[in-house]
């Protein structure tokens, strides 16, 4: 089965001189669920950045769901986000949406109608037991709430990947117990690849997943 | 209160320059409109000793517009009773042709110098008299605010673009953070723009009608209406179809161009 992400010698960086990681070979099957960990400013964030094209690849080759990022149009790297669901530490909601609305916002831009749009958000809502809150603002929540709504968002449009930064790190218990239930729901019941960067691989996670370390810029398969 | 502000900062420069533009148009029509009422009144009195071809002299000099010969009958009519038949057709025979000449528009002096050389050149023309006094003071007056108010446009609209694009750097700032995670989820320019869009349209609108609103009624003021009837000037009529549609056009057409082009400079910057 062909790759879902497969980065061949990849340097990455935020100015040509300036390369954060560098060498990094990594190949992530469809299905897999994937931790990436490492201290922090090893550069976690930055790989998850170049696997949604945020940044590109200073050299090497990268591919995600089997488009080249390197030389990706602007109009490709939008079709590509659309098959991805992003959830970040701090949240990234609309503030002057409603929960629901931000919820709505994959399907949105998927084009689909309202009446679906609406009706998937509702139920998405439900499954984070933030139903109730549904016309509510995301600064009127607590950040569990933001996060679940925010892996609500992510879920919305059932991806072929999701790619999560840190999206436990500022939750309480019970919210990331709930997060780390979701992601793996989405990987065993709709197939989903999951590619989670943290500190810490959560030590009762009862799944079959793929480490990879991040250490000085090398990139390492942990077996 | 926020975004009340928000528009009222592209609303007031918007209407201002709408209000500008409107005002010169007004001012340029009731300058046509006294230019044309002058030219209507105004002749120039030629006399020939011999019939002159209208075509002809046209020819000569484009800027006639019409010709006429003041018929002489009258004048021999009133000396019927004092000269005998025998010299009143001696009279009319050797009496010149008198013509009366519209021109298309109201001459300056130097051009109406230069028609009456014209007419000097043509042999059977005895007399021009151009009533050499053919700009009244409030004429004078009229060029003056035009070409002033042509000033005052150009430097208001150059204000008001100002003024409306850093509010719209305002706006796309506010929004940016908005733009950046619908960019994120893989929406398209236009999705990620069309609020900024809307709140566009929905100002320049909301300016257009307040101008129009304005042209429409305040002629219609009493005060007004006596002010514009004492210096003897109609203003032009507001048409609510043609010109508030130009407006609207306009507002739509000008503040949609000015956010393509703060999202497109903030992009590539």
């Amino acid at each position: 089965m062909e790759n879902v992400i497969n980065a061949q010698q990849i340097t990455l960086g935020y100015g040509r001189d300036e390369p954060v990681i560098s060498g990094v070979d990594m190949q992530i099957k469809p299905h897999e669920f994937v931790f990436i960990t490492g201290k922090s400013g090893s550069g976690k964030s930055t790989i998850l950045k170049s696997l949604y094209g945020d940044i590109v690849p200073l050299r090497g080759d990268l591919n995600v769901c089997g488009v080249n990022i390197k030389n990706i149009s602007n109009a490709n790297l939008n079709l590509l986000r659309r098959y991805l669901g992003i959830v970040f530490q701090d949240y990234r909601l609309i503030n002057e949406w409603s929960i629901e609305k931000n919820v709505m916002l994959p399907l949105m831009i998927g084009g689909f109608s309202k009446g679906v749009c609406l009706k998937q958000a509702q139920k998405l809502l439900k499954h984070v037991n933030l139903l109730h809150k549904a016309d509510k603002y995301p600064l009127e929540l607590s950040g569990g709430e933001q996060q679940r709504a925010a892996m609500a968002r992510a879920l919305a449009h059932n991806p072929v990947m999701i790619l999560a930064d840190e999206p436990t790190g500022n939750l309480d218990e019970y919210s990331s117990e709930l997060i780390w239930d979701l992601l793996k729901n989405a990987r065993e019941h709709l197939g989903t690849t999951v590619v989670v960067v943290t500190h810490h691989i959560p030590p009762d996670i009862s799944i079959n997943y793929k480490h990879y370390f991040l250490e000085s810029g090398v990139l390492y398969e942990v077996s | 209160m926020k975004s009340l502000k928000n528009h009222i900062a592209v609303i007031l420069p918007l209407f201002v320059l709408l209000f500008c533009m409107q005002l010169l148009f007004s001012i340029n029509t009731v300058v046509q409109n006294y230019e044309k009422k002058l030219t209507d009144g105004y002749v120039i009195m030629i006399v020939s000793q011999k019939s002159l071809d209208e075509n002809i002299l046209k020819s000569k000099i484009a800027s006639i517009d019409s010709m006429s010969e003041i018929s002489s009958k009258e004048i021999l009519d009133r000396l019927k009773k004092d000269i005998s038949s025998t010299n009143l057709s001696l009279l009319q025979v050797a009496l010149p042709k008198f013509y009366s000449i519209k021109l298309k528009k109201l001459p300056s002096q130097k051009a109406l110098d230069g028609i009456k050389k014209e007419f000097q050149k043509i042999d059977s023309i005895t007399k021009v008299e151009t009533f050499s006094q053919t700009y009244s003071k409030i004429y004078k007056m009229f060029l003056f605010v035009q070409q002033l108010s042509s000033v005052f446009v150009v430097l208001i609209l150059i204000i008001s673009v100002l003024l409306i694009f850093k509010q719209m750097k305002i706006w796309v700032l506010e929004h940016q953070e908005r733009m950046s995670i619908m960019t994120l989820f893989g929406a398209p320019f236009w999705m990620k723009s069309a609020f900024l869009y809307k709140l566009a349209i929905l100002d320049s609108i909301l300016s257009a009608i307040f101008v129009g609103l304005l042209f429409y009624y305040a002629p219609q003021i009493l005060n007004i209406k006596l002010f514009f009837e004492s210096i003897d000037v109609v203003f032009p009529r507001f048409d609510l179809v043609a010109d508030l549609g130009f407006l609207l056009g306009f507002s739509v057409i000008f503040s949609f161009f000015i956010v393509s082009f703060v999202i497109a400079k903030m992009r590539t910057s």
